[in-house]
């Protein structure tokens, strides 16, 4: 494979390095800062794509982290599956640094942002490796690492709700990796193993032996991964962080960190515990009741939200409770419907805080009844509303009816229509929320009041990009569902 | 607040904490400890003179500029040690595999990688733990 075989390890090690070199850029050569993230990403993407085409053709690659072997040394890990994660991953986040570059000059002080630009590579580079990880303290690790970047993209703004919101958001992360490391420890006690792969095959043996620590085990990853991805009824903490943090920071927090544990939450229930442990408690069944109520609730708790910010982030857990219910309807179709929301949802939920991001940047308003006449000058940004909300309903057109699509077939398939009607009633109840914003913007009689700034050419653009990708996800999904297709098949 | 017995005693106890704090960070693959103990006691005599002067002459000691680009090199360190370890036929992180001089199991200079990857790490330390200290006492300003 030549140098393309250290891509795994290249992925996660160039994100790191800008990190670490970005403060001394933005302090010596100021004007090279942004342009480095910016390349950084666009290498690791390339990787990223390189890899995906290579382990297409020669099946799944595995690195040695300073050539140890497993169960030993951290291995990382290259199937279809995570290299799609990765791809959505890094570019998502490349398309949301872009817009970034404008909008942080707007809410951050200025000597901050070369901080900020550390923070958003390490919280980068930090996912994409848990996203390739084979080995579970290295996970850990990784959460770590995801964790404080996130709160601290979060407390940069330095105000007061964001320095509350993000306390509150440490504090209930580092109670979900302790959970996580308490759940490790009983694997390890039990197996001797950190490896998913050596543990998957150790754990059908010592099943029969030790069933109470793998069942506690089992249970504190549901919670520490739960309260990360902000499932129902762990998700106290994301409607003020997401709320109150920068723009660019929580389109990065709704649109793909909660994802990125939720995919963690997919790979110890499809790569750690086998089978038998799955069928002798309903592990996949209270996560998917949990996700079922949660795309009620979230919905529910949305529609009487007066800030626009606070509706999005509550939206977001709704959001991703479908995700969590591909995981749990425990289908390939199922898989198939929950990672194309990843996708999708990453794409919308990262472009509807742009868009609020525009309307605070250029009217200064948050509270959704001051909406009203928007739509006339600010056209742009709220047609990307309209198509981001009608994502987020499910409408046909768009990428948020094949997901939900993909999700309904597979609960009709293993007989549980149920589940059809909680995904119905979720996206009517979506419909409630989201399309009054939309009327109100274009088509009431009153016109916009306040003073309107022009948006700056490349958050138009940014959102722009984000609308068409939103459509193209809605009309042209064959390659991608073929590719989860083939991803999902591995495990059935 | 100056007081002349802490001034003169920390003078006279700083030189033996950075060089017992070195000696731990050197003698990380040898002995217990490591690069993150050692790089907190060295870190700890730079919050000690700047606790028993004042804030000017602490900085003095490790300006911002230079805490900082000792924090960004020290993680880019490690970071290349890794890469070169590519470079030169490893795999990332690759010790012996890759071709580091292993040296004399048991004595200073030997463990190849580990030994470069500890210094870095003690540096990284060190003058995080001075810079962090430095930015709570500049906030509370």
């Amino acid at each position: 494979m030549g140098f393309s075989e250290h891509f795994p390890a290249l992925i996660v090690v160039v994100l790191f390095f800008t990190a670490f070199i970005s403060p001394l850029l933005y302090r010596w050569a100021r004007k090279l800062a942004a342009p480095a993230v910016i390349a950084a990403l666009l290498a690791a993407l390339a990787m990223v794509v390189v890899l995906l085409i290579q382990v297409q053709q020669f099946g799944i690659y595995y690195y040695h982290m300073g050539g140890w072997p497993p169960p030993w040394g951290i291995e990382f890990k290259a199937d279809p599956l995570r290299l799609y994660i990765l791809v959505v991953l890094i570019s998502v986040s490349l398309w949301i640094f872009i817009y970034a570059l404008r909008d942080l000059g707007h809410e951050l002080k200025t000597r901050v942002i070369g901080w900020y630009y550390t923070l958003y590579s390490v919280l980068v580079g930090s996912m994409a490796g848990i996203a390739l990880t084979n080995d579970l303290f290295n996970l850990f690790v990784l959460m770590e690492i995801c964790a404080i970047s996130a709160c601290a993209i979060i407390s940069i703004k330095e105000d007061r709700e964001c320095l509350e919101a993000s306390f509150k958001y440490l504090i209930l992360s580092a109670m979900g990796t302790g959970c996580f490391l308490l759940g490790v420890v009983m694997l390890y006690m039990v197996t001797g193993y950190l490896n998913y792969s050596f543990l998957y095959q150790a754990l059908v043996e010592a099943f029969d032996f030790y069933p109470l620590n793998i069942f506690t085990a089992a249970a504190l990853f549901i919670v520490a991964f739960g309260t990360k991805a902000a499932l129902f009824p762990l998700h106290v903490w994301l409607p003020d962080a997401h709320a109150s943090a920068p723009s660019p920071s929580s389109a990065m927090l709704s649109g793909l960190v909660i994802k990125i544990y939720a995919f963690a939450l997919f790979l110890m229930f499809y790569e750690v515990f086998p089978r038998v442990v799955l069928e002798a408690v309903p592990l996949s069944e209270i996560v998917l009741w949990l996700a079922a109520l949660g795309a009620m609730f979230g919905s529910i708790y949305a529609m009487i939200q007066t800030d626009l910010k606070k509706m999005l982030a509550y939206s977001s857990i709704a959001q991703i409770a479908y995700i969590f219910m591909g995981i749990g309807l425990h289908h390939s179709l199922a898989l198939v419907g929950g990672f194309y929301h990843i996708m999708v949802h990453a794409v919308t939920k990262a472009m509807l805080f742009m868009v609020a991001g525009v309307i605070i940047y250029s009217t200064g308003v948050r509270r959704i009844d001051q909406l009203t006449g928007i739509g006339k000058v600010l056209p742009v940004t709220m047609v990307a509303f309209t198509i981001g909300s009608a994502s987020m309903v499910g409408i046909p057109g768009t990428g948020g009816l094949i997901s939900k699509w993909y999700l309904a077939l597979s609960a009709l398939e293993i007989g549980r229509p149920i589940f059809v009607l909680v995904i119905l009633a979720s996206s009517l109840l979506n419909a409630i929320y989201y399309m009054p914003i939309v009327i109100n913007a274009f088509m009431h009689q009153d016109e916009f009041k306040k003073e309107v700034k022009p948006v700056p050419g490349i958050m138009q653009l940014s959102m722009v990009v984000g609308m068409v990708f939103i459509i193209i996800f809605g009309f042209f999904s064959k390659p991608v569902v073929t590719l989860l297709e083939q991803a999902a098949a591995l495990f059935f | 607040m100056e007081d002349q017995i802490t001034r003169i005693t920390s003078r006279l106890v700083v030189p033996f904490i950075q060089v017992y704090g070195i000696y731990i960070i050197l003698h990380g693959h040898l002995s217990p400890g490591g690069s993150f103990s050692g790089g907190a006691i060295f870190g700890a005599s730079l919050v000690l003179v700047a606790l028993s002067f004042n804030l000017e002459a602490g900085s003095k000691q490790i300006p911002h500029n230079a805490a900082s680009v000792l924090e960004s090199g020290g993680a880019l360190g490690y970071l290349i040690t890794g890469l070169v370890a590519i470079a030169l036929g490893g795999y990332y992180l690759s010790n012996k595999a890759a071709g580091f001089p292993m040296g004399e199991a048991g004595s200073l200079f030997s463990a190849g990688a580990i030994f470069i990857i500890t210094l870095f790490v003690g540096i990284k330390v060190a003058s995080t733990i001075a810079t962090l200290f430095y930015y709570i006492i500049e906030g509370e300003k």
